[in-house]
């Protein structure tokens, strides 16, 4: 076989996607299974979204989604292309800032609003590149860490109160009947998988594209990368406009779902959370981003719940033991032991075959 | 005519004055060797071809047309291939994709991978390893073989002897022979054996500055300047 015919010989979309299609038929049945065997309710309850476990775990659900998205978009410009940006929370903070003003100041409908709030979300992107090219490493991490601090302090200030609610948060956003977050409880979880989930697929794709590979060459080594003919401004540019986008959107998700949008959304606190998730899912491994947001949030949440004020020292004393043990995260180690045992069954195959081995 | 010429080339790095006048022709064809002691400003010449460190005075002409001022993807897709030392391949790309990242064209990959094979057998067989897994011959390998995917006129190669055992050497020399029949070749050599195998033509650089050049014929017997410059040689 011939190294070209390599790259063809693929196996089926199913088979690749396995994993993410039990993931999703495990997120459609989650509902009625807590309906059913926590709640002790009929499985109608899940559609009329009558309060119970089943309701709340979806709200936890939808925030696990928010973030898994908002994660995977900074795996995205840290873990695929090396860019370490501290100013990430800006492009969540900015969509979730714009979606809510749109709705609730101009009265826009959700589709023009999200429109435009891509549009924006473009902008921002563009603003992070003009200083690409001038700052690098550190450097670029100071700037865009200014920038989102821009964000977070004209977000803040009473100056705008009438549009961001400043300090106190942004309130009343209303959303449309079809998606409210309360009554239409099932329908948003179901909704925000399907983003996510589509989100998901374009990630995997763009990584795996020829794209995804200058991204990873670029932080490998991006003199090399320039060195073979890539223009490799255009190529992170197009990485943070695709980031910026996703961020956005998981902000949207936000401002939808919650009923207030504070300013810590656009602080330093909220990117550092970003790294934390892909730390825990595993860098540039796109999937890991949703692993990581998952045991992010519900680490937080049930430690706050049993431990209350000992709860941020587990998580950090979980955090220093993660780093020791699982140094790829989650996803990252599976992925490196998978790898090891795959390369070990084709050493057999190699020498029952009595060909040459390694 | 010179392919490449590089005249009074001058590159300041940071503050540092690196080269300070580099004079050097490469003919269509041929092979040439830059020699000089570690630290002579071999590899920020080529770099300097390359536009990763510009040019800050003299003329770099790539067949007749002004490249000085171009950026290094510009430069690279004039058809200058850049093999850099110390095995520069992408660490987290299979072999294949890193073939295939060398592509300028689509079909790049599939119109040379013949060849490829032909120069280095083992790169089909480790094809879906990723970089970090190869042997330092191998990377190497596989850093030449990605400056053959695209039609390239010209290849700037670093060091390609270093750290090599000495049969994977013999492999690597033969591999720039037969490249060496349809693209020209910049050398920069450390190993004076290897070098004077190799090229036809010759050019010493010392503290920054081209102080010696001609037929490589010459200087095999010229014990006074391989002594002067080259140290034992």
């Amino acid at each position: 076989m011939s190294l070209v015919d390599l790259a063809t010989t693929r196996k089926p979309w199913i088979v690749r996607h396995r994993l993410l299609l039990l993931g999703v038929l495990a997120a459609v049945l989650f509902p009625f299974v807590i309906a059913i065997v926590v709640d002790g309710a009929p499985i109608s309850a899940v559609w009329e979204n009558a309060d119970g476990n089943a309701k709340f775990l979806q709200g936890l659900a939808i925030e696990v989604v928010v973030l898994a998205l908002y994660a995977m978009s900074y795996d995205l410009v840290l873990g695929v292309s090396g860019l370490l940006s501290f100013g990430h929370a800006m492009f969540f903070a900015v969509g979730a800032y714009s979606l809510g003003i749109l709705l609730k100041s101009a009265g826009l409908g959700l589709v023009p609003s999200l429109l435009i709030v891509m549009g924006i979300a473009v902008l921002v992107a563009l603003l992070f590149a003009v200083v690409l090219p001038r700052v690098k490493g550190i450097g670029f991490a100071l700037v865009t860490l200014g920038l989102a601090s821009v964000t977070g302090i004209i977000i803040s200030s009473s100056e705008f109160k009438d549009y961001t609610g400043a300090d106190v948060g942004l309130q009343g956003v209303p959303s449309p009947d079809w998606l409210n977050p309360t009554d239409q409880r099932f329908r948003f979880y179901l909704v925000s998988m399907g983003v996510l989930v589509l989100v998901y697929l374009l990630y995997q794709r763009l990584v795996d594209s020829p794209t995804g590979k200058v991204l990873v060459a670029v932080r490998d080594n991006e003199d090399r990368a320039l060195m073979l003919g890539y223009s490799t401004f255009w190529y992170k540019t197009f990485a943070l406009i695709v980031a910026s986008m996703t961020a956005a959107l998981a902000g949207s998700l936000h401002t939808l779902y919650q009923p207030i949008v504070t300013p810590e959304v656009a602080g330093l606190g909220f990117t550092v959370a970003a790294l934390l998730m892909i730390l825990i899912g595993g860098v540039g491994t796109v999937s890991g981003a949703i692993v990581g947001a998952a045991v992010f949030r519900l680490t937080e949440f049930y430690l706050d719940r049993w431990f209350e004020g000992l709860s941020n020292l587990l998580i950090g004393a979980g955090y220093i033991l993660l780093v020791l043990f699982l140094p790829y995260g989650i996803v990252g180690t599976w992925r490196t032991r998978s790898n090891r045992i795959g390369e070990g069954r084709s050493r057999l195959a190699r020498l029952l075959s009595g060909s040459k081995g390694e | 005519m010179s392919l490449l010429s590089l005249e009074a080339v001058n590159t300041h790095i940071g503050q540092y004055h690196i080269l300070q006048g580099v004079d050097l022709e490469v003919g269509a064809g041929e092979i040439v060797a830059m020699l000089g002691r570690n630290g002579a400003g071999k590899t920020t010449t080529l770099k300097t071809i390359m536009g990763l460190h510009p040019r800050t005075g003299g003329t770099v002409t790539f067949d007749g047309e002004e490249i000085g001022e171009l950026r290094p993807y510009e430069v690279a897709s004039l058809g200058i291939g850049y093999v850099p030392e110390n095995r520069a391949i992408f660490a987290d790309l299979s072999v294949e994709e890193n073939l295939r990242i060398a592509e300028r064209e689509r079909g790049d990959l599939a119109r040379s991978i013949d060849f490829i094979h032909d120069l280095f057998p083992d790169l089909a067989r480790l094809a879906e390893l990723p970089g970090t897994s190869l042997s330092g011959g191998q990377q190497q390998m596989l850093a030449v073989a990605r400056a053959l995917v695209p039609e390239n006129r010209l290849l700037l190669i670093d060091e390609p002897s270093e750290g090599l055992a000495p049969v994977i050497i013999e492999q690597m020399m033969e591999a720039i022979r037969s490249i060496s029949s349809d693209t020209t070749v910049l050398l920069v050599e450390q190993n004076f054996v290897v070098a004077s195998r190799l090229a036809q033509q010759y050019v010493i650089l010392e503290e920054g500055r081209s102080v010696a050049g001609g037929a490589m014929a010459d200087l095999v017997d010229d014990d006074e300047t391989i002594n002067r410059y080259l140290g034992a040689g």
